[in-house]
This record gives structure tokens, C-alpha cells and sequence, in this order.
């Protein structure tokens, strides 16, 4: 059976969502992001920025001397998580079968849906164009690879200042010949070192790895190789999944200054434990593996880890554990990032404690705070001795 | 010192004082054994500070003295000799200790006996110690006498409750009391609950007393009690000022090759209060079940195959038998990856049906140590503590409290 499947993709996210909030920044060039000075990097830019060099994940500074009188816009994560459910939830109204790959992406199988694949991309196209007001761009095609490839292919060709908002389509049975003159590295799931060792075969072009044989690839790539062969072929057999199991749960925190502070840094893992608390109950899961990760001022970093003695999803033994781990690793040196993740997850099964009075007491007081943070957001309510916390936050999942 | 010994003997004492070494110390003679020759006998030792052992070998004392060497390199070494008979001799000067086993030869460099650490000692019959190295002896305190094979079921009955989380120093204890004619035992880390005590042959003579002993020594005691001499008692003094416990086992008869004379053991004890968990023992039960305890722990180890990489969650269903259907219980275990497994035991039921999720290797644990044929199970709601105990002991003899599994919300 032909499928019929749709990669979606916002087109400069964040800044479309500043862009909302004030309109007076439309045409500028802006970023969203850090300060410079704050060791600060581009999460998102502008058109107007991108056409002067700028791109996402360049350090701050750098993009401001590319581009003299760049606006910078402090990140609102919150508000892209919320337009971003948003968006998916347009999506959901199409088809069931939305596989989301990050903030602003997503695959849709239409397979099913009796209207064309062009009419579906167009129709969803502008509903999230009038309805939410956001710039998006589509690729279509028989598979994931080919609908991902399409999409970035049609975006980049895009003419004009302003967002590409782009529709683009590969027909059936034309899969290998749209790849076919691409360079490598545009062939989804090709990096940097594999494209070096790709060219240092001769093989430019996603054609060139289509031609080259596929046991070769093989022996010099792993199970990778053979992938590799049938993608450059436009062969993609993955299914769009709709869930994704939750391997891990994280969060880290980067200075805007080095931390030489003991005490500062405990405070900061026991914030990041109730972070990731929060994350564990609001997916109704437990962890059993706690991780610490610590990047100290020279970028190296170390990573820890222990198992605790039972599943949990409370804060406080994660908090130990990872506070032991840090006990373990850190003697003074100044530390740049600091993190926690859990890992080991299962079902929200947790054994209870014989002594578990008090923590009836202490589980509906969490019970509180969720419901809370989950309609006010996680500063609604938090602990009195994190208020003078002005960290940025990024979970890492 | 000139001292021989047979390498059974030896290698067997070793094996004994070798778990008191401290592995990683800032103190090297921590990581040596003391070796000294006295009397008839080699007494071999080792601590770590919160434990230490002396044990006394048989040996032909030539020349008394004393010696510490490194423990794993002489323990290996003695492991890996034949069975004969092995003369030690120390050259003072150098502090080298000269091992001659059959056709092996060895020289130990050692660290003087006098930096060994103090170990006390209850002192044997003769009560001379006062001359020995490392080793000062016990003049006050409580005593009792208990039975060797008595002392180590109780101590397999409750230990394997406490618990291994250093971060909660009191739980890694058991409590461990004597109150008029009674020794109670108990361990909990939380989550279960053992129990267990003896009428004593005699009582206390110097009134109650109650204190916290590392399960981790208590381990070390049962595991030494293994090779002890059944027919004698072993004495537990409690030091004066309450902060050690010692425990002296005789060894078999003197003409077994791989036996030791006695063994001492002192353990530091956990200067705390133990949570009262009188308090958390259920008083009232809807649910009484009758189970033959083998068939139980198989299908509960069965199910654990399954359970075991989903928090070995198994689930209970204890269904009352009808007017042709004998009641039972049901156990159930789902792994997302790998599978699912039910498993049916007969059982007398007795109240109401009761489904209740157990960690299951909480009850593989306790149902391992229950030595009579049929044991109760006792519940009230899925959300509460469910009781466990065998047929045929009291309840203030053998009581296990184990928390159920938190059904998903």
C-alpha cells in the first residue's frame, strides 16, 4: 500500500510566537536566546536575521557581530510549550496518527483519509495559518525519510524576506530520483563524520551512496550502512509512531556564571529533583536510576549515577541520591552545568512505606502542588528557599 | 614468634577474620591481620572499627610473639597451599614474617603488632589476656548465654529486613532486647517488618536491656556460627557504657582439621532509637488465610520471573472457597515486555476476597525462612500492612508485617 505521509514543521517557531505577542518586531532582525553576555545562544531567528548569517544554536555573541543591531528576545519557553500543544492539537483533529518529533515538528500518516495527500497539506496548512496565526511548511511523500527530506528541500528553495511556508511534494515512485542529487549529508540521519567518511569514498550525492553497493556500506558502516543504502534508495519502511515510550527524565541548568558554591549547587539539585518529580508524576511513572551530570568550567564533563532502593517519583530521594553523586565528584572546582536525570522507568507503582501516616499527609501536600503547577504553571508554587532562583531552565528528555 | 599450624586450620580462621578487614582505610594496619602465638594457640585478627573478630587456632607455639601482615596477600597465599602443615617464623628486626608450606616459601613484610587497634575480649577460661597484643578484656557489662542454633534462626529470621541504605543508619540495625525472660529480635527498612523472639533458659539477671546491633555483625555471627560448636552456648556480654556487644562462640572439637578453638566478635552498636514499630503492627484483620508455605514461595518465585523488571509487582488474589470450590490464592505477574503468568495455590480463606499487590521478592525473603509446613496470611485492605506468620509459633515469636505494593492511581 502507497502511504501518504505529512512532516510538518513551524516555520521559525519561537520568533513567530514573539512575533504574535509584538507585532512591531515582524521584518526586524531578532533573535531568541540568551545574552551574549550571559554566555547566551540563538534558540531561534528571525528571516530578517537569517539573511545576514545568523542561525540557530551560534553563541549570541557571534550573531550579534554578524548582524549589528540584532533584537534579542529572552526565551519564554513556556508559551511555545503552550502554542506548540496548540498546534499538535489541530494536527490530532486531521488524524489520531500524529507522531510529534520535537516543539515545533511532526510526521501524520493521511494513508487512510480518502482526500489526496496535497489537499490534506493544504488544508492543514491554512488552519494553522488562520487559525493560529503561524507559518508552517509541509512536505509530503510515501515515507518519513522522504516527507522530512522534502519539506527541508522545499524550504530552503523558498524565495522571499518573510517565512517560506512551503508545501512540498514527492510523488510516488519518484522517491530515488528526488534524492538522487542532494548531497549526502541532507540524506536524514547522516552527521557530519559519516558524511566525511561518505566523501572520503567519493560519494557526494545521496545518488552516489544509491549507487555504491549496499554490502560495502555495510561492512564499513554497521546495521547503519545498511539504512543508509536504502534511504539513499528513497526506501523507508518506519511506521509513524504516535507514542514514544519515555526512556529517561531530565533537566539541567547552565550558569550564566561558574558555581563554586557548595550550598548554591545542592539548592539547585533540589530544585532540578523537584523538576523532574513533577515530570515523572505528570507522565504517572517512577524511576529507579538517578544520574547526576556536571560540566565544569573547562567544558568537560563528568556523569554519575546510583540506584535507589525502590521506584519513586518523589523529590526527595532523587534529591539524596544525586546530591551523594555531586558530594562524590565535586572538591571546589568551579561547575558551569549541572543536572539530574532519572532513569529506569515504570509503571507508577511504589511500595509503601510501613510508616506511612505522615506521608499520606505528605503525598496529599504533593498532590496540592501538582494540581497547581499544572494550571499555573511550575512557579505558581514552589520552595520558599528557590525564590531567589533566576536560572534558566532547560529539560532535556 | 615460631608457631606452626595446619593450613586447613589456618586457612579456615582467615576466612573468619578476613570479612573485619577493612578494605579501604587511611590506617594500613587496618588492611593486615594480627597474627599472634600464645599458649597452644595462633589468634588471628582483624577490625574495621565497627567490627572485630579474634579467632583462636590450634598451633605449637615454639616461640610467643606477634605480627601483623597484609590480609589479602596472606589469605590468598594460605588459600592456594596444600594441606599440610605450615611454620611461620618472625624476624623481629625486619618485621618480616617467613612462611615454609611444603615446598613453598614466602616472606610477608609486616607492621608491628603494637599499632593493631584494641579488640576486646571476653577472655577465656584461664582470663589471662592482659599481656596480649590488640586486645583488651572485658570486665563489665551485662552477660548471657544463648544457643548457637537458636541464635542463628532467629538471626536469619530478621535480618534480611533491614535495611542496606546507609543513609538511614538505624535501619540498618536490629533491635535487639532482653526483657525478663524474653530475647526479641526485630529489623525493619521501612517497607517490612520481622519479628522474632525466645523464652531464655535464663533470665536476666541485671534487668531489661535494648539495644541496636548492625545486622551486618549479626550476618558476620551467623555465618561464624556455621562452624561452631553446637553444644556450647555462646556468650554475649554488652559492655558497660553500652556501645559494643560481644559475641564468643567455641569451635568443634580440637582434633578437626579446617575448626577453630573460639571466636569473639565485637561490633560497635548504632547509638539510636529504633522506630516503634509496636505501633504499625496491625491490630484487626478481615481477611485470614491458611497456605502450605512450599507451595506459596514457588508460586511466588514463579511469578517473580515475570514481575522481576516490573518493581516486582506481583498481585494477590485471595478468594474464599465456595460450598464445592476450595478456596485460593491467586497470584498474578505482567511484564510489558516479556510476558504474563497466573498461578493458583489452594488455600483456607476465611472473611472476605482481598486483592493486594506485594513486592515479591519481600515474600520470597520471608517465606525462605519459615521453616513450618503451613503458614497465615493475614490482611485487611489492599493499601494496608498484610501480616505474615507461620502455623504452629505465636505471634510473639515469629511475626512478619509486610507493606503491600501501591496499586496504580
Amino acid at each position: 500500500m502507497i502511504r501518504k505521509i505529512i512532516h510538518l514543521d513551524l516555520d521559525a517557531f519561537f520568533c513567530a510566537v514573539e512575533e504574535l505577542r509584538d507585532p512591531t518586531l515582524r521584518g526586524k532582525p531578532f533573535a531568541v536566546g540568551g545574552q551574549p553576555a550571559e554566555r547566551g545562544v540563538v534558540a531561534s531567528c528571525s528571516y530578517a536575521a537569517r539573511q545576514r548569517g545568523v542561525h540557530s544554536a551560534l553563541p549570541m555573541s557571534q550573531a550579534v557581530r554578524l548582524c549589528p543591531g540584532l533584537l534579542i528576545v529572552p526565551a519564554r519557553h513556556q508559551a511555545y510549550g503552550e502554542m506548540s500543544r496548540r498546534v499538535m492539537a489541530q494536527l490530532r483533529m486531521l488524524t489520531p496518527l500524529v507522531e510529534q518529533l520535537s516543539i515545533d515538528e511532526a510526521f501524520l500518516d493521511v494513508t487512510e483519509l480518502p482526500e489526496t495527500g496535497e489537499i490534506l497539506a493544504r488544508r492543514l496548512q491554512v488552519r494553522i495559518n488562520n487559525e493560529l496565526k503561524l507559518s508552517c511548511s509541509l512536505g509530503l511523500a510515501t515515507n518519513k525519510l522522504l516527507a522530512k527530506t522534502a519539506n527541508s528541500v522545499g524550504k530552503a528553495a523558498a524565495k522571499g524576506n518573510g517565512p517560506p511556508n512551503a508545501i512540498t511534494i514527492v510523488p510516488p515512485g519518484q522517491e530515488a530520483e528526488f534524492l538522487a542529487p542532494l548531497p549526502c549529508d541532507a540524506l536524514w540521519g547522516v552527521g557530519p563524520k559519516t558524511a566525511e567518511r561518505l566523501i572520503e569514498l567519493g560519494l557526494h550525492t545521496i545518488g552516489d551512496i544509491a549507487r555504491w553497493s549496499e554490502a560495502d556500506l555495510g561492512r564499513r558502516f554497521g546495521k547503519n550502512g545498511h539504512d543508509l543504502a536504502q534511504h539513499a534508495r528513497g526506501i523507508d519502511l518506519r511506521p509513524v509512531i504516535t507514542q514514544r515510550e519515555t526512556k529517561s527524565i531530565s533537566q539541567e541548568t547552565t550558569f550564566v556564571r561558574d558555581i563554586y558554591d557548595g550550598a548554591e549547587l545542592q539548592r539547585i539539585l533540589q530544585g532540578q529533583a523537584e523538576g523532574v518529580s513533577r515530570a515523572l508524576r505528570r507522565k504517572r511513572l517512577t524511576g529507579t536510576t538517578v544520574k547526576l551530570k556536571v560540566r565544569w568550567a573547562d567544558f568537560t564533563t563528568v556523569t554519575r549515577q546510583s540506584t535507589l532502593s525502590q521506584p519513586t517519583d518523589d523529590a526527595a530521594p532523587i534529591f539524596n541520591a544525586a546530591g551523594k553523586l555531586l558530594e562524590k565528584v565535586w572538591s571546589g572546582q568551579p561547575v558551569r552545568l549541572i543536572g539530574i536525570g532519572i532513569s529506569g522507568l515504570g509503571a507508577e507503582v511504589r511500595q509503601m512505606n510501613l510508616w506511612d501516616s505522615p506521608n499520606e499527609k505528605e503525598e496529599r501536600l504533593q498532590q496540592t502542588i501538582q494540581t497547581l503547577q499544572t494550571r499555573f504553571g511550575a512557579k505558581a508554587i514552589q520552595r520558599g528557599d528557590r525564590l531567589s532562583d533566576l536560572m534558566d531552565e532547560t529539560p532535556w528528555e | 614468634m615460631r608457631v606452626s599450624c595446619f593450613q586447613e586450620n589456618l586457612a579456615k580462621g582467615l576466612s573468619i577474620v578476613g570479612r573485619a578487614v577493612s578494605s579501604r582505610s587511611t590506617m594500613p594496619v587496618l588492611g593486615n591481620i594480627l597474627l599472634e602465638a600464645k599458649g597452644n594457640q595462633l589468634r588471628l585478627a582483624a577490625t574495621n572499627r565497627e567490627i572485630g573478630i579474634n579467632c583462636w587456632i590450634g598451633a605449637k607455639v615454639e616461640d610467643e610473639g606477634a605480627i601483623t601482615v597484609p590480609a589479602r596477600l596472606l589469605t590468598e597465599f594460605v588459600n592456594s597451599l596444600p594441606p599440610e602443615r605450615i611454620d611461620m617464623e618472625l624476624a623481629v628486626r625486619t618485621q618480616t614474617l617467613h612462611l615454609n608450606c611444603a615446598r613453598y616459601d614466602a616472606n610477608m613484610k609486616g607492621i608491628d603488632a603494637y599499632e593493631f587497634p584494641l579488640i576486646p575480649t571476653a577472655g577465656d577460661s584461664s582470663g589471662d589476656v592482659q599481656e596480649s597484643a590488640g586486645m583488651v578484656q572485658v570486665t563489665d557489662g551485662m552477660r548471657i548465654e544463648l544457643a548457637v542454633t537458636g541464635l542463628r534462626k532467629m538471626i536469619d529470621q530478621v535480618i534480611f529486613a533491614a535495611s542496606s541504605d546507609e543513609s538511614k543508619p538505624t535501619l540498618t540495625g536490629v533491635e535487639v532486647s532482653f526483657k525478663g525472660e524474653r530475647l526479641s529480635m526485630a529489623a525493619t527498612d521501612g517497607y517490612r517488618l520481622s519479628v522474632r523472639s525466645v523464652l531464655l533458659s535464663q533470665g536476666m539477671i541485671e534487668g531489661d536491656l535494648t539495644v541496636i546491633v548492625p545486622a551486618r555483625s549479626l550476618g558476620e555471627l551467623a555465618r561464624i556460627s556455621a562452624d561452631a560448636d553446637e553444644a556450647r552456648p555462646v556468650q554475649v556480654i554488652v559492655t558497660q557504657a553500652r556501645n559494643q556487644i560481644l559475641f564468643q562462640l567455641g569451635g568443634k572439637s580440637e582434633e578437626t582439621k579446617g575448626a577453630f578453638h573460639r571466636v569473639e566478635l565485637v561490633s560497635e552498636l548504632i547509638d539510636a532509637r529504633f522506630p516503634d514499630y509496636r505501633a504499625i503492627i496491625p491490630k484487626s484483620k478481615t481477611t485470614r488465610t491458611v497456605v502450605d508455605t512450599a507451595a506459596l514461595l514457588k508460586g511466588v518465585r514463579v511469578s517473580f520471573l515475570f514481575a522481576r523488571d516490573n518493581a516486582n509487582i506481583i498481585r494477590l488474589a485471595v478468594i474464599p472457597g465456595t460450598g464445592e470450590h476450595a478456596g485460593h490464592v491467586r497470584l498474578t505477574a505482567t511484564s510489558t515486555e516479556m510476558g504474563d503468568n497466573v498461578n493458583e495455590i489452594d488455600a483456607m480463606v476465611e472473611g472476605e476476597t482481598v486483592e493486594i499487590a506485594f513486592n515479591a521478592k519481600y515474600l520470597i525473603d520471608v517465606l525462605s525462612q519459615i521453616d513450618q509446613p503451613q503458614v497465615v496470611l493475614e490482611t485487611t485492605q489492599p493499601t494496608r500492612p498484610g501480616t505474615i506468620r507461620p502455623i504452629g509459633m505465636g505471634e510473639e515469636e515469629f511475626l512478619h508485617v509486610v507493606m503491600p505494593m501501591h496499586p496504580p492511581r
